[in-house]
């Protein structure tokens, strides 16, 4: 299934909910208007986002019910307990597509009779009367489960009698055979639909004819484009089959099941033999009663005939045989021919005592009359009897309409399916994910505890066996974090959806064409970072849009085309969450970043000289720098870029800036894909511990004393061919003691990443690293720079957590 | 293209759709005496279909697929 689906159920589910509601409300105050529109609102979008997918059924339902929302919300139609009723059925119907679907049942074919009636019966509502006036095929005839009775009317003539006789015999094997008339709607030709192909396509074609509805106009009146055609087709396959096939057009399609008794009086007799041959005759059959009865004994002992050529097996043969004689008396009773009864107990007794049917079969055979009944079109009775009679899989239509009707009759409180998609409030995740924090810091003690069992009471055993459990725990802890934070992941596209209108709307204000590109959308992250991306994000495309790409008189005398391109890419990498934002506009000019940075004071004139190109386009995040001529209503304000990136780290984000003048410009948001669990390193300096934050700590060395070197008054060292700062973290702290070295008098020295440079930090020593929960630091610690928050470690001490980027820039 | 006219003779190429109705339509009202060759045609949009039985024209050569020719046969022959 897929997410789209998933989602379209869960929604679904709300909406018929609802829908439902309001119906109830309504009926309790049927002049709210309001009410009124929520509910038509509610059906509409219903109905549009059923037609997202290939559920016909769904939509024809939603679709009359929409019709009859919409004459009510017009005052054309009044609302009343039989509307609210019939709405309600139909919901319940929807309901039960609905569940289907969820329980993997890909098409609700089986339904399309079903919801045929269930939106006819919507439609009455509207126009009660003009209905059967009406030009609509859907009005022209009653819905097909009932056209079955039609059996009377088909052209069999039309088919040659040698094909007749074959299916005859198909028929008297069970094989299923249907007769089927499609007659297209007259515009159908306007709904993109070719009803020659949809005829070609039906599976197990035995005959076809194609036939104008009316005689033809002469060329110079025809109109190519009004369809007046008539398709007969016999087909041999499965009712499914065929249902599915003709779906989405079943109000203009008529099936009729070839039963035995249909095909059998045409096979067995020449069309010479009666008055009643061929369908002309059926309207006289139909109008007198003699004829008819005539047609039904027929029909009936036909019936019989074939069971009597059933296999003599089974215990049951006794019975079938007195239930054939009984039926057989009962009707040559009917047509006053007792004086034949004798004979047929006598033929019965033989039977049952020789224990086969041949007696019987024998007799029967001797009473042409009653078997020659002069009757080639049946009625409907007749057409059905044997096949109900033969118990054939003929009548898996009326089997499959009937379970639809059963089904979709279901009231909301039998029971039924339970939705599997929860709504959760976000509060009860935070809790249960902030519980599951909790426990993960908790199971921190444990190693603790077995430190303490072995080296305060000495118990090696049972600190062992503390430590088994904790690795249980630990497993444990971190699925359940795992899932917890399952939960929580949103797809960026939740963010991404309004960007093609906001970038539409700016870039028509400004009088520049842009053709966006999304892509990614799928890509996942905790929800606290998908939303605390939007903001961001629409600075940076607003940005993009005013200062970076040209306006389209500009971009053609620049060799480009005239519509700029702007995307905004999502993709996941190792643990974080990347969103690339880029155009091909002009890009970022060093030369003037550095200058206006200069005319703000933002830069010094020594800074000025010395800065580098990459240096200078940073500056763009410098809170108040903006260089745009004038102030307009998108950005030029100089808040913008520093509040991008405030906002980024703040949710422990990095933001990179890489500009080609002239190419373009390409943002790189990098995001942790959750914030819930921080993973730290814990660090001691000056007898007190500090965590750093893992996503930071690109290494650690230990570096000899006499590696380290003075450059300008600084200490440095070579790391791998490569000049790497070194800073004493007491220092940093301002902290008066000298970082403590190891026994081979070697320093440990974190290397941290920084603006995308490296730092070596030295320290007393390194520690484990460990799972924490970080809280913020609230009130008055909440404006000490330097810290990222506070955690609780297993033993109960805090643990300070340190935010190197502050404390570097802070000096 | 899936129809061309050559004198009084209409060709029909591969698969022959719901557009090309109007213009046989008028093209076979200029000639009335027209033949129809559907050797090639894989299929044709039930419009033209309709086009060609009301016109009740002479097929000189019918479709090579099989499946089309029957039901050709059925609504022309």
């Amino acid at each position: 299934m897929t997410p789209i689906l998933q989602q379209f159920l869960s929604e679904a589910r709300d909406f018929l909910q609802g829908i439902g509601q309001s119906l109830l409300k309504l009926e309790k105050a049927p002049d709210d208007a309001e009410l009124m529109s929520d509910l038509f609102r509610s059906v509409h979008t219903l109905k549009g986002n059923s037609g997202l997918f290939e559920f016909p059924e769904m939509s024809r339902v939603l679709h009359a019910a929409e019709d009859v929302m919409s004459e009510v919300r017009e005052d054309r139609l009044a609302f009343s307990e039989q509307l609210a009723d019939r709405l309600l059925d139909a919901m319940d119907f929807v309901a039960m597509l609905l569940d289907g679907l969820d329980g993997g049942v890909a098409s609700a074919a089986a339904h399309a009779a079903a919801s045929v009636r269930f939106a006819d019966s919507l439609r009455e509502l509207i126009r009660p009367r003009e209905l059967s006036a009406t030009d609509s095929p859907a009005g022209l005839r009653p819905p097909p489960s009932v056209e079955r009775d039609s059996a009377a009317a088909l052209p069999l003539d039309a088919v040659p009698e040698g094909l007749r006789s074959t299916w005859a015999d198909a028929a008297r094997r069970g094989e299923p055979l249907h007769w089927i008339i499609y007659t297209p709607a007259v515009d159908c030709f306007f709904k993109g639909e070719d009803p020659l192909h949809q005829a070609r396509q039906t599976a197990g074609l035995e005959w076809q004819r194609v036939t104008p509805t009316a005689p033809w106009a002469t060329p110079a009146e025809l109109d190519p484009y009004q369809c007046v055609l008539r398709f007969d087709l016999v087909s041999a396959a499965a009712h499914d089959v065929l249902a599915d096939h003709f779906r989405y057009v079943p109000e203009e399609v008529v099936m009729v099941p070839l039963t035995l008794a249909t095909l059998l009086p045409a096979a067995a007799d020449p069309p010479a033999d009666s008055a009643a041959a061929g369908p002309a005759g059926a309207g006289t059959v139909a109008g007198g009663a003699a004829p008819a009865t005539a047609a039904i004994v027929a029909a009936i002992v036909a019936a019989q005939v074939s069971a009597l050529q059933l296999a003599d097996v089974g215990p049951w043969v006794a019975g079938r045989l007195r239930a054939i004689a009984a039926t057989l008396s009962a009707c040559y009773r009917s047509i006053g021919r007792e004086q034949a009864l004798p004979a047929l107990e006598a033929a019965l007794g033989s039977a049952l005592i020789a224990g086969r049917a041949a007696p019987l079969a024998e007799w029967l055979a001797t009473q042409p009359e009653a078997c020659a009944a002069p009757a080639l079109a049946m009625t409907a009775a007749a057409g059905e009897l044997p096949a109900v009679a033969r118990t054939a899989p003929l009548p898996a239509d009326a089997a499959a309409s009937g379970a639809g009707e059963a089904a979709a009759g279901r009231r909301p409180d039998d029971g039924g399916l339970a939705a599997t998609v929860l709504k959760v409030d976000q509060e009860k995740i935070d809790k249960l994910m902030n519980l599951i924090g909790e426990m993960v810091v908790a199971k921190n003690g444990l190693p603790f505890l077995a430190a303490r069992a072995e080296s305060v009471y000495g118990v090696r055993e049972l600190a062992r066996e503390i430590k088994a459990q904790y690795a249980v725990i630990n497993r444990i802890a971190e699925e359940m974090q795992d899932a917890i934070m399952q939960v929580r992941m949103m797809p960026v596209s939740g963010v991404f959806q309004r960007f093609p209108r906001l970038v539409r709307d700016i870039s028509r204000k400004l009088g520049k064409e842009v053709r966006l590109t999304l892509e990614g959308e799928t890509t996942e992250a905790d929800k606290n970072i998908i939303e605390a991306l939007a903001d961001p994000l629409i600075h940076i495309v607003r940005n993009s849009l005013d200062h970076g790409i040209e306006a389209p008189a500009a971009r053609r005398s620049a060799g480009k085309p005239a519509e700029g391109q702007l995307t905004i890419r999502a993709s996941q990498d190792s643990g974080r969450v990347l969103i690339d934002i880029s155009d091909d506009g002009k890009g970022i000019d060093p030369a003037v970043v550095k200058l206006k940075a200069y005319e703000k004071g933002l830069i010094d004139e020594a800074m000025l000289e010395r800065i580098s190109d990459q240096d200078a386009i940073n500056l763009v995040f410098a809170a108040g720098f903006s260089t745009a001529e004038t102030v307009s209503d998108l950005s030029g304000r100089g808040v913008g870029m520093d509040v991008v990136r405030n906002a980024v780290e703040r949710v422990n984000g990095s933001v990179t800036l890489s500009s080609v003048p002239g190419a373009g410009t390409m943002l790189r948001l990098s995001l942790p894909l959750s914030m819930a669990v921080t993973n730290v390193m814990v660090i001691e300096s000056n007898k007190q511990i500090f965590g750093v934050p893992m996503d930071m700590v690109l290494e650690t060395v230990r570096v000899p004393r006499s590696a380290i070197r003075m450059i300008k008054n600084r200490q440095t060292m070579v790391l791998r061919n490569r000049i790497l700062p070194l800073r004493s973290l007491n220092e940093m702290l301002a902290e008066n003691t000298v970082q403590v070295s190891n026994d081979q008098d070697e320093m440990a020295t974190l290397v941290v990443q920084i603006h995308g440079e490296s730092l070596g930090i030295m320290v007393d020593d390194f520690r484990e690293v460990v799972d924490i929960i970080l809280k913020p630091m609230g009130g008055i610690l909440n404006g000490v720079p330097g810290y990222s928050g506070s955690a609780l470690l297993g033993d109960g001490s805090v643990l300070m957590v340190l935010n190197p980027k502050e404390l570097v820039t802070w000096q | 293209m899936a129809m061309t006219y050559k004198r009084n003779i209409a060709h029909f190429t591969d698969a022959v759709g719901v557009e090309e109705a109007e213009g046989l339509l008028a093209w076979l009202q200029k000639h009335p005496q027209a033949k129809l060759n559907l050797s090639v045609c894989s299929h044709l949009h039930a419009a033209v279909l309709q086009v060609l039985m009301a016109a009740r024209l002479k097929v000189a050569v019918w479709p090579v697929d099989a499946g089309l020719s029957m039901w050709l046969k059925a609504a022309l022959g």
